[in-house]
């Protein structure tokens, strides 16, 4: 390890010397200010060591090492000099007088970052490692647009052709509501990760894939040469494009599971840009930018209209079918209820959130609805043995059809409403609260029993939670989830039960997969429980045709 | 193993006497304490100082603790680290922002010493679990 030092303090000097001496290190000391006159010392070095005060410009030197990949350790005469070298941004610091042995763990440790730093430093990028921070996404490490550009035009001016492909990465918000943004960012560096990949396996290469890059937190773009004949190109491109689609799709299914990749598409679209000297070459690249951004929008549309499509037919075939999934007793282990999931049978329709989300987008959240409650009472009712109760998911917007609203129970076979427990989520938003709570009245008047869904989301709280005056509330999985580890989460479900028994309501853990979780809940009080620990959702006794 | 030994215990705010009352009573009990005045500086340590706790007061000038909090969990080395508010209250909201930030437990300041002392000993039972 190579260390440039400029330091005046004589116990520093002495302790530094005997450190370095006993690390092996080579000790360069410099008698002026290290930046002195544009010198360009720290680039030879893995270590910087400098005296804090009026002769070094902290900032400045920080900048360059930082540049270069060296270490800074910056000696403080006092702690406001600490602060100001941390808020510098310095590596290290040290409070003098030196204690020899801190210094001497210091330099050690900073030997170990120049043994990862090094390579890198004498990598031919050095320069541009100072633009790395601004301009390599944080998440996927991948450059962002801004140094794109410039390569691009280089490219372009070089070979007179360039392929631009857009990557155009989207969600169903649910994602974020369900699992959490974390769980995005994951999806999203995994989305990184096979683009490079890809590129990888198949050797596109450097002669061919040009770079990578992450725009607007959620889509990439590739720029690429595909040369030879244009119809060839062609032919090669909608190979690729397509090859791509299927790879990132089938990397997330695999490492997200197939409920996370349902709620992901991937669509990509291409561009091709030719040199064109009467135009500024900027303009070109945005051009083919836009092209491509725009084929992978509308091979988006594409796609949504035919999930569309197949929405349309699931309802008129009926071509749904309904999980139950058994609530216990927490005390008794028993079971308490049954809530009834819809899914669909088509693939892409599995996922009863991108069901819903599909038939949001072509208003049939009403009679998806009203096929779902079907099925399931149909399924269920008369399956429940006494006491046992059937619960049933029904979003706020529900209660706007007037099919709904003004049913008879009888004619959802539904003979004591009593039984039958609706779970409301407050994921749509209530517009109208006086007029939801007259509904939800009618409902109770019949005998119906209300449960609020994900409460402690984010979605439902304490607020919310009493205007709607549940039976039940339903602690979101998110609460529970390691709750025996998580004195939060504890204390948080704690106050939900007593909450809930002030309110004359019972509790419901959702999502108990670990005897520790289910044992923590038992402890807080928790009325009842839900999760795969005790039951996996299963098809009723005797499924129905 | 004696405490003093184990992975030390980083405390975030941005009042010096506070840090020092804090600081003074875990060393007593034979951790190993280590302190940061403001969200930025904590989170520039972490690489280096490698806590197994982090006692991180909300608020603070500059970023917030919820903010160090979402950052620190939301970093692969530092996942599992344990994360305990200092919050000048504990309503619905709070907890339910703290959940959001990732955060393990919470303490309503005033800092009751005791309280400090079974909310600290807890976690850092919790962190020898295996997750």
């Amino acid at each position: 390890m190579k260390i440039l030092a400029h330091v005046t303090d004589d116990g520093l000097r002495e302790a530094l010397r005997a450190s370095a001496a006993d690390l092996g290190a080579e000790l360069q000391e410099v008698d002026g200010p290290l930046l002195d006159g544009g010198r360009s010392l720290p680039a030879q070095a893995d270590l910087v060591v400098a005296e804090s005060g009026d002769d070094e410009n902290l900032d400045r030197l920080r900048e360059v090492t930082n540049r270069v990949g060296s270490s800074l350790l910056v000696a403080c005469h006092g702690l406001e000099e600490c602060e100001t070298a941390a808020l510098a941004g310095v590596d290290d610091w040290i409070l003098l007088p030196a204690d020899r042995q801190q210094l001497g763990a210091q330099l050690a440790l900073a030997r170990e970052k120049a043994a990862i730093m090094r390579p890198r430093r004498e990598n031919e990028r050095a320069e541009l490692l100072r633009y790395e921070e601004l301009l390599y996404d944080k998440l996927t490490g991948l450059p962002t647009l801004p140094v794109m550009m410039e390569r691009a035009r280089e490219l372009l001016e070089r070979r007179g052709e360039l392929t631009v492909l857009y990557i155009h990465f989207v969600w169903y918000e649910k994602v974020e509501e369900i699992y959490g943004w974390q769980k995005l960012d994951d999806v999203l560096a995994t989305t990184a990760t096979a683009v490079k990949e890809f590129y990888a396996r198949e050797h596109i290469g450097s002669e061919n894939l040009m770079m990578v890059s992450h725009i607007a937190d959620d889509d990439f773009i590739l720029f690429t040469e595909l040369g030879t004949t244009p119809e060839i190109a062609e032919q090669r491109l909608r190979a690729l494009t397509q090859q791509l689609e299927d790879y990132l799709r089938t990397r997330i299914e695999e490492l997200h599971g197939e409920d996370i990749a349902a709620l992901c598409g991937i669509y990509v679209g291409a561009g091709t840009i030719f040199r064109n000297p009467k135009i500024r070459t900027e303009r070109l690249i945005y051009r083919g930018l836009r092209e491509a951004e725009r084929a992978a929008r509308s091979a988006e549309e594409w796609e949504r209209a035919r999930k569309v499509g197949e929405l349309k037919t699931t309802l008129r075939e009926g071509l749904v079918f309904i999980e139950y999934h058994p609530i216990i007793v927490t005390a008794t282990e028993e079971i308490y209820g049954y809530e009834a999931l819809a899914r669909g049978t088509r693939k892409e329709l599995r996922s009863p959130e991108v069901l819903f989300e599909v038939a949001e987008e072509a208003n049939l959240v009403w009679e998806l609805g009203r096929l779902l409650r079907q099925r399931a009472v149909e399924g269920m009712i008369h399956e429940l043995k006494d006491g046992q109760f059937l619960f049933l998911n029904v979003d706020p917007k529900d209660f706007d059809d007037p099919t709904f609203r003004d049913m008879d129970p009888k004619d959802l076979g539904i003979d004591d409403p009593s039984r039958v427990v609706l779970e409301i989520t407050e994921r749509t938003a209530i517009k109208d609260y006086p007029r939801f709570q007259e509904y939800l009245a009618a409902f109770r008047k019949r005998g119906f029993r209300f449960a609020v869904d994900d409460a402690g989301s984010g979605y439902a709280g304490l607020g919310s939670i009493a205007n709607l005056a549940p039976d039940y509330i339903k602690l979101d999985i998110s609460l529970i989830s390691n709750i025996d580890s998580n004195f939060l989460k504890q204390n948080l479900v704690e106050t939900m039960v007593s909450f809930a028994e002030s309110q004359g309501a019972k509790v419901i853990a959702e999502g108990v997969e670990r005897r520790e979780e289910f044992e923590t809940v038992k402890e807080l009080g928790v009325h009842l429980t839900q999760g795969f620990l005790f039951h996996r959702p299963k098809y009723a006794g005797k499924p129905r045709t | 193993m004696a405490r003093n030994e184990s992975v030390p215990i980083l405390v975030v705010d941005d009042d010096p006497n506070s840090l020092d009352i804090v600081r003074t009573f875990l060393e007593a009990r034979g951790y190993r304490v280590v302190t940061a005045s403001t969200g930025k500086e904590a989170l520039s340590r972490m690489e280096e100082l490698r806590p197994g706790l982090v006692l991180l007061d909300v608020m603070m000038p500059g970023m917030d603790g919820w903010e160090v909090a979402r950052v620190i969990k939301s970093h692969p080395d530092f996942g599992s680290v344990r994360i305990v508010m200092l919050t000048a209250r504990s309503d619905f909201a709070d907890k339910q922002q703290g959940l959001r930030s990732g955060a393990d437990d919470y303490i309503v300041k005033p800092i009751r010493l005791e309280e400090l002392g079974t909310r600290v000993e807890r976690n850092m039972k919790a962190l020898e679990r295996p997750a």
